[in-house]
């Protein structure tokens, strides 16, 4: 007899990390304490907040939910755990209360082993404790790994900032290694000027050997010599703080914040085998958390020189990243993108001009205005991107033109050029303000529009879905402004047009086949994978356009599109919930898989291998693609045309 | 609801009957089975014992038992370190036909329990719990022979069938989810709760992805069954019939 069912959860254990490095007597006896629980779909397991979970929850079938509940009570989605993964190991780790919400996403089934017992065990066993003892780094590598989001858990009441304890960094890793230091004899004058020529708010006490001995911070000076009237020529040591708080420098940058916090302290001397190795302050806490991009955005206001803007594209380069990992939702980061990109671009443009006057070459012959085209007009533009840019200018009197043209066409070069050199590629086809074809009065752009419209060529139509997503980016003139009001006007009631464009925006079907499976490439570069942008992205980005523009919608971002149009009673408001989301999943995968992309240096591509997915992801996915074919749909109902190719 | 107020009734009448006489401990406990029920409790707050059983054969008057699994449910978890595992020697001849169904062979009962050591040690280890099976009444048949042979009644626990439950709770649109009977081969032995092809272990187990890790032993079926049974509860619970008398009255027998 045996053939019990328990040797066969044994067999299934061995396979879940980390209970895979135990011996058999050992798992026989968890098996025996393990018990059996189900819950179906929706059912909260474990609420943010309450009490730690008693148990080690294992997933024998289905999948879970894992997630945090943010200041304004709305859930942010951190991982789906599937088939032998684990949850509620971080009661294992520190008690107190749970850290996350888990709730069924699927039917599960799960086994439950009590806290208790794997305390026990990871007494006896070293290996169980290293792997509980790192859980949360794995934890979030795994969340990074599988494209998930994450999020900045919350502040509570005693400050702690759980995304640093997500991100499992290690001291070593924020801390300032060159530390202001100086003898216990020096006098707080010279202590006191040392830490103003370096900014700092302290300076580390050593001895002649190097061995931390105190610290004196900037409250010192205020409260023992500026309050108590001590003399300024006192040594350090008569003041300094002794013994110093310390870290090392293996610690997790968690554990330092709750030090600091815990002790009310600004400040830890990082010291390694007794040697100083570094301090960390609040403040690496604030620059890693990157806790304002207003900051950045008012350096880049700021900045007098395109080198100065140019310089701090790696800050912002890092705030798109830490809002990529923290902010839990695709739009906020996308939006940030826009607006940092935006005002570069408006930066550059007033840089530009005030060098042109500089330079003799004389001030804007006529009001004019940038203007942002294709995915950078709709507010959608990723860090994979080129220039897609144009210009408008009042219109002037024929014989003014060209001189006036070479002047914007001039200073459109230097605003291409510089954002070439901040990291915005050139536009392969052209299409920039620097292109004498793009950079025209009202009336001649009026005129390129119309010429669109009334012949709508595969080229035409090609230049449409571009262009007309423009907007204008800078200055006091409406330009913009007027040229949208005049596109409305010139395409109302032109059916053929909007027929050919509705065809146009089905020419792209996303890769789903008959059976509901993925359609990859089938040949080329990019065999096998898929093409998130144009099969999945783009039929949604294209038929909100069409829709828009025959409603006469001004607005050119692809969601207020189709919010506006929900308002209208063009589309449903249930479909929009779910092109909503099937938007947001497409472009949440693309982006994550370009950061990762461009972490591991590679060049980045819209294109996925959906094998590099797990199981629920592709599962999204697929849901995601069938939502874009239901709008399709919609579409070829609505305008009644056929699609012209087939999947 | 009716038959619980008869169980409780003929449990009364059984109790006056053997009153003066001192039966053992165990058996005392089990007559009192059914008092701590109370039936506007949750049902979940009851322990419950899920229990599948081998037999020699089909043939209720002339079959025998030969294994017991149980395992037990409390808090609506299923414990497996709480489990519950006999050989019955039946003294008597196992057909062939139904070694190919469980496994057991002759040589593998020679030293195993007699019925009615197994029938004890099942009573201690049962207690007053709730019994569940998947066709109760098969089940149920042999334990009471069993137990009548033993101590002269029948077990007095409240006995609550997984079959009518799942066609009434699991699946309310009469089958219209699960797979088509296979066709049953004659040749073959087949116990009354596989006939149901419906609603065989086997097609609910499948269905809700639970994954029988030995079929057709009693453990086996035994864990398959508190599984869904689990299910139940939880699907009850959450449709505001999480009673007892809603379990009792959608499932008892």
């Amino acid at each position: 007899m045996d053939d019990y069912p328990l040797p066969r959860i044994l067999n299934f254990l061995k396979k879940v990390v980390p209970f895979n490095m135990l011996e058999s007597d050992v798992l026989q006896h968890i098996v025996s304490r393990t018990e059996i629980a189900f819950y179906p779909r929706g059912e909260k397991i474990i609420r943010m907040g309450d009490n730690a979970s008693p148990n080690l929850f294992i997933i024998q079938t289905g999948a879970a939910r894992v997630s945090i509940t943010d200041e304004t009570g709305s859930e942010i989605l951190i991982d789906i755990r599937g088939e032998g993964d684990l949850f509620g190991g971080f009661s294992v780790l520190r008690g107190a209360e749970a850290l996350f919400n888990v709730s069924a996403e699927e039917d599960l089934i799960v086994f439950l082993i009590s806290i208790d017992e794997i305390k026990a065990l990871i007494k006896a066993n070293p290996k169980i404790k290293q792997y509980f003892d790192t859980t949360l780094v794995r934890n979030i590598k795994a969340v990074r790994k599988s494209a998930d989001h994450q999020a900045s858990l919350f502040t509570r009441d005693n400050q702690l900032d759980i995304d640093m304890f997500l991100t499992g960094k290690r001291v070593s890793e924020l801390m300032t290694a060159n530390v202001l230091t100086c003898l216990p004899g020096k006098t707080v004058q010279q202590a006191a000027r040392d830490m103003l020529d370096r900014r700092v708010g302290s300076i580390v006490v050593v001895d002649e050997n190097g061995t931390v001995v105190g610290i004196v911070t900037d409250a010192d000076l205020s409260s023992k010599i500026l309050a108590d009237g001590r003399s300024i020529q006192t040594p350090v040591h008569e003041i300094m703080s002794a013994p110093v708080s310390s870290i090392s420098s293996q610690a997790y940058t968690f554990d330092a914040l709750l030090d600091m916090s815990r002790h009310d302290l600004s400040q830890l001397v990082v010291i390694d085998d007794g040697q100083l190795a570094g301090i960390i302050s609040e403040r690496d806490f604030q620059i890693e958390i990157g806790s304002s991009p207003l900051g950045i955005i008012n350096d880049i206001d700021k900045s007098q020189s395109i080198k100065e803007v140019v310089d701090l594209r790696s800050n912002v380069d890092r705030i798109l990243e830490m809002a990529m990992r923290r902010s839990g939702e695709v739009r906020p980061m996308v939006a940030l993108f826009a607006e940092l990109n935006e005002r570069v671009a408006r930066r550059f443009v007033h840089i530009v001009e005030a060098e042109m006057i500089a330079d003799g070459l004389g001030g804007p012959p006529a009001p004019y205005c940038w203007m942002a085209m294709g995915s950078e007009g709709r507010l959608e533009q990723t860090l994979f991107t080129d220039q897609d840019n144009a210009l408008i200018y009042e219109d002037v009197p024929n014989k003014d033109n060209d001189e006036v043209q070479q002047w914007f066409l001039q200073m459109a070069e230097r605003v291409v050029g510089a954002l070439e050199q901040y990291g915005i590629p050139r536009c392969s086809g052209g299409i920039m303000a620097s292109n004498p074809k793009w950079c025209l009065r009202l009336s001649d752009w009026e005129e390129t529009f119309l010429g669109w419209i009334r012949n709508p060529t595969p080229t035409a139509l090609r230049m449409a879905t571009i262009f007309f997503d423009f907007r204008g980016i800078n200055g006091a003139y409406d330009g913009a402004i007027r040229l949208r009001q005049s596109l409305i006007d010139m395409t109302k009631r032109r059916k053929h047009f909007f027929r050919v464009l509705a065809q146009n925006a089905l020419y792209n079907r996303p890769p789903l086949g008959f059976l509901r499976q993925f359609v990859v490439e089938k040949t080329g570069e990019h065999k096998n994978k898929l093409n998130l942008k144009m099969n999945g992205l783009a039929p949604i980005v294209d038929a909100a356009r069409v829709l828009a523009l025959e409603q006469g919608l001004a607005v050119t971002n692809t969601m207020e599109r189709l919010e506006a149009l929900t308002d209208r009673g063009v589309i449903n408001r249930e479909l929009l919930s779910e092109i909503d989301d099937a938007y947001d999943f497409i472009n949440f995968i693309r982006i994550s898989h370009h950061l990762k992309f461009q972490a591991q240096g590679h060049l980045m591509t819209n294109f996925l291998d959906p094998a590099l997915l797990n199981n629920i992801q592709r599962k999204w996915l697929k849901e995601s693609f069938a939502i874009v074919s239901k709008l399709q749909d919609f579409l070829s109902v609505r305008y009644q045309v056929k699609f012209l190719k087939e999947a | 609801m009716l038959n619980f107020i008869n169980a409780k009734l003929k449990n009364r009448i059984l109790r006056l009957y053997l009153k003066g006489r001192s039966p053992d401990p165990i058996v005392q406990k089990n007559l009192l089975a059914l008092h701590h029920l109370r039936i506007f409790q949750p049902a979940l707050s009851y322990s419950y014992v899920v229990v599948d059983l081998e037999t020699t054969g089909l043939d209720i008057k002339t079959d025998r038992a030969i294994s017991i699994g149980a395992f037990r449910i409390r808090d609506g978890r299923v414990r497996l370190g709480d489990m519950f595992n006999r050989l019955i020697n039946p003294e008597r001849n196992i057909p062939p036909e139904s070694i190919r169904i469980h496994g057991i062979v002759p040589d593998m009962i020679k030293d195993a329990s007699t019925a009615a050591e197994a029938i004890d040690d099942f009573l201690g280890y049962l207690g007053e719990d709730i019994l569940i099976a998947h066709h109760a009444a098969f089940d149920l048949h042999f334990l009471n022979r069993m137990m009548a042979d033993r101590h002269g009644f029948n077990l007095q626990n409240l006995v609550i069938d997984t079959l009518p439950l799942c066609s009434r709770i699991l699946f309310p649109q009469p089958y219209a989810m699960l797979s088509r009977p296979a066709k049953v081969n004659t040749g073959h032995y087949i116990s009354p709760a596989r006939q149901q092809t419906y609603l065989s272990l086997d097609s609910i187990a499948g269905l809700f992805g639970i994954k029988v890790w030995r079929r057709h032993t009693a453990v086996g079926d035994a864990l398959a069954t508190a599984m869904i049974f689990q299910r139940i509860l939880s699907k009850m619970e959450k449709a505001g019939k999480g009673k007892l008398i809603h379990l009792i009255n959608s499932g008892a027998i």
